[in-house]
């Protein structure tokens, strides 16, 4: 009975969200802001890449939001798992050679990638948020690989508030100098195309891309602590 | 120009926003230097967001102040829109904050305490942007800070309960906001534009599918959080597992602003005034189905949420009358609800912690070994029920006056119901004061006080509700600018796109 009653509900809301996406014309450009972007934006904040000129400067309050939303719940997590009673140390296994020399060689490798990535969030696809998701992955790789290595604590949470703290206070830079416009991208814009232009923008997608970065890190820390 | 007027002209709505969130990531830094300072982190933020608030509000009531973020014209950049209901709810929520702050000094012992002060200026953060924005894909993003970080405090005491519950209120907040990223993917696909006004002003009207459906999608998915019925199976056990300080700040100020949302998409990008008779059957609903279970309750902090849960439908209710009196009355109520609700759960906080238990029985003679936090939860009562001379009385009032001056048998009826509803909170209520002042206790009689840090917010509290119970016209013109903003769309969107 239960479940007839809930396909019959996922059917009625299937049909409406149809019905709605029926009146959105499909392949034709309609959306006036997305045209005023691809317009305008690379005049207006200097960086090639149309989607980061929206993403951090257009919408940068959004992402502002959005790397709150990361933080929270890296300290949520934190939270629930620290009342927990810290079960007994399990005994780990030494990994092999190969995989240990593998992990240190990869190691510096993906972090190299993962700093590409977003100091060139500007200027190619990618930014702040993937490149910090790929400096994790390399540390899930030395958790995985040469086990019984770990983040320190301090420094990842000092990198963790340090990036946020950069962002709001580049933010509030702006609404200083620049037109008393919060997040307004008071630096010169410089040459379209080359790494030192689009004013603030690179400097934000450093400290997202740290600060994603070790977030994740300090994420996979406490569940490997739990597991 | 005064002094006063010459600071507000150069102060930014947007600090409202930007300092608690700076402190926040501040925490862990400060944390290295002294753990002692921290929990002194928040009662600064807050009282510093209070002093800009109320330095806004001469300003505001002039005339709205539209806050280009990035320094970009709506609606190609996000705008902050600081009108009479947003600096209203952002002073609620920073002396709010500010008093709830002031209790967690010492209520807050155990447990990660950094962790709970980031989280705790956060959800304050989260809450301050949803009604201050004036973009919709923005007012989700600070809806998910508001709801994640309630979450993660729902379970701050790490036991079993308080995990369940955390946990359901995860699933369902998740649901909802899902509902609502999916409204506000549609409207953007119909109208290619995320600002309110400019949604506001491309809907002609709200019966067609096409604009119904994300309309439904929205506010089922904000009602989660609003706890209106049927979408409230989560806030009993949340309210009541989480520590009191939380309980206070998620009764008094995160439904309310899951409300304010509500609100703002159905009046102002909506403008449903023709669903608006559904919204009051439903209130009506809510109000009787909330005050039946808090009467059949044992324990006081459930008790305490079911009453909120009764409180929205009475709010709810008020509001849908659409009528400029109707409105200005739900936002009164909002206030008083705010204040009653906070002081309520302060006060049963040391009651809860004195006796080690969240049985009312367990309240026993508490009135002479507790006696200031006792007269603290009484007034709290009184106020909700809604007796002179506490805030309650007008309010009530004038939700009862608004609701008469529809014409018709119908609303005669649904002034009825509202009138049990809160015949039936009297009682429960009443049951509550017998026992705390007129039950002998067995045990010790030794008189013990909560500490001072938690009696000066109480007494903040109950202090505003009689100051304001007994002069009501202090904020009454507030409130009426505010439902005027509500109620006048064109003037919303005049204002953001010129």
């Amino acid at each position: 009975m239960r479940k007839i009653i809930g396909i019959i509900l996922l059917i009625i809301i299937c049909w409406g969200i149809i019905l709605a996406l029926y009146k959105i014309p499909f392949g034709i450009p309609k959306t006036k802001v997305g045209e005023y972007y691809i317009d305008k934006g690379r005049e207006e904040t200097g960086a090639a890449n149309v989607v980061t000129s929206v993403v951090l400067n257009y919408r940068g309050f959004d992402t502002l939001g959005e790397v709150t939303v990361l933080f929270i719940a890296a300290i949520g997590l934190g939270a629930a798992l620290a009342t927990l009673k810290k079960k007994e140390k399990r005994k780990i296994e030494p990994s092999s050679l190969i995989l240990r020399t593998g992990c240190r060689f990869l190691f510096p490798l993906i972090l190299l990638f993962g700093a590409y990535i977003f100091i060139h969030g500007h200027l190619t696809p990618g930014g702040g948020f993937q490149g910090g998701a790929i400096i994790a992955s390399a540390f899930i790789l030395v958790y995985l690989g040469c086990r019984g290595r770990r983040i320190s604590e301090v420094s990842s949470k000092t990198t963790e508030s340090l990036g946020g703290l950069i962002f709001v206070i580049i933010g509030l830079v702006g609404l200083a100098v620049g037109g008393h416009y919060f997040l307004s991208n008071f630096l010169p814009k410089g040459e379209l195309n080359t790494l030192f232009s689009a004013g603030i923008i690179p400097i934000i997608y450093i400290a997202i891309g740290f600060k994603v970065g070790s977030e994740l890190a300090g994420v996979i820390d406490n569940l490997m602590e739990e597991s | 120009m005064n002094e006063l007027g010459l600071l507000s002209n150069g102060v930014n709505p947007v600090l409202l926003i930007v300092v608690p969130l700076a402190l926040a990531f501040a925490v862990p830094l400060i944390g290295f230097i002294s753990k002692k300072i921290i929990k002194y982190i928040p009662v600064l933020a807050f009282l510093f967001n209070l002093i800009i608030a109320i330095l806004l509000i001469p300003k505001v009531l002039h005339q709205p102040i539209i806050v280009k973020i990035g320094g970009f014209q709506p609606p190609f950049g996000i705008n902050l829109y600081v009108g009479t209901v947003g600096i209203l709810f952002s002073t609620l929520i920073a002396l709010a904050g500010f008093l709830v702050s002031i209790y967690a000094l010492n209520y807050i012992k155990e447990g990660p305490k950094e962790k709970y002060h980031i989280l705790y200026l956060l959800l304050l953060t989260g809450a301050t942007g949803v009604v201050l924005t004036g973009d919709i894909f923005n007012l989700f993003v600070f809806f998910e800070i508001l709801c994640i970080s309630s979450y993660a405090l729902v379970a701050y005491f790490g036991n079993r309960a308080g995990i369940e519950s955390s946990i359901k209120y995860l699933i369902q907040g998740s649901v909802g906001s899902s509902l609502l990223l999916i409204g506000i993917g549609l409207l953007y696909g119909q109208f290619g534009t995320l600002n309110m006004a400019d949604i506001a002003n491309q809907i002609q009207s709200a019966s067609s599918p096409s604009i119904f459906v994300p309309m439904v999608l929205m506010i089922t998915g904000l009602g989660v959080e609003a706890a209106i019925f049927p979408l409230n199976a989560w806030l009993p056990d949340a309210h009541s597992s989480a520590p009191s300080s939380i309980s206070a700040i998620l009764s008094g100020i995160a439904i309310e602003v899951g409300l304010y949302a509500v609100i703002r998409v159905l009046f102002t990008i909506f403008g449903a005034s023709n669903f608006l008779m559904f919204f009051v059957f439903l209130g009506v609903l809510t109000l009787l189905i909330g005050e039946m279970s808090a009467f059949s309750q044992k324990n006081i902090k459930r008790m305490l949420a079911y009453s909120s849960i009764g409180q929205i439908g009475l709010i709810v209710f008020a509001v849908s009358l659409n009528t400029q009196y109707g409105v200005s009355a739900g936002l009164f109520q909002m206030i008083s609800h705010t204040l009653g609700k906070g002081l309520l759960f302060l006060a049963a906080g040391y009651m809860i912690y004195r006796t080690a238990s969240m049985d009312i029985s367990s309240f026993e003679g508490i009135g002479k070994k507790m006696p200031y936090t006792s007269l603290a939860f009484t007034i709290g009562t009184f106020s909700l029920i809604g007796l002179p001379p506490f805030i309650g009385f007008p309010s009530k009032f004038m939700i009862i006056k608004a609701a008469l001056a529809k014409e018709g048998i119908l609303f005669t009826v649904l002034v009825g119901l509202v009138l049990l509803g809160t015949v039936i909170e009297g009682a429960y209520f009443f049951r509550v004061v017998q026992v705390i002042y007129f039950k002998k206790g067995n045990g010790n009689q030794e008189r013990k006080e909560a500490p001072i840090t938690g009696l000066i917010p109480m007494f903040i509290f109950a202090l505003l509700i009689i100051f304001i119970g007994i002069y009501p016209n202090f904020i009454i013109k507030i409130l009426n600018s505010a439902a005027s903003e509500l109620l006048n769309k064109i003037d919303y969107i005049r204002s953001v796109l010129g």
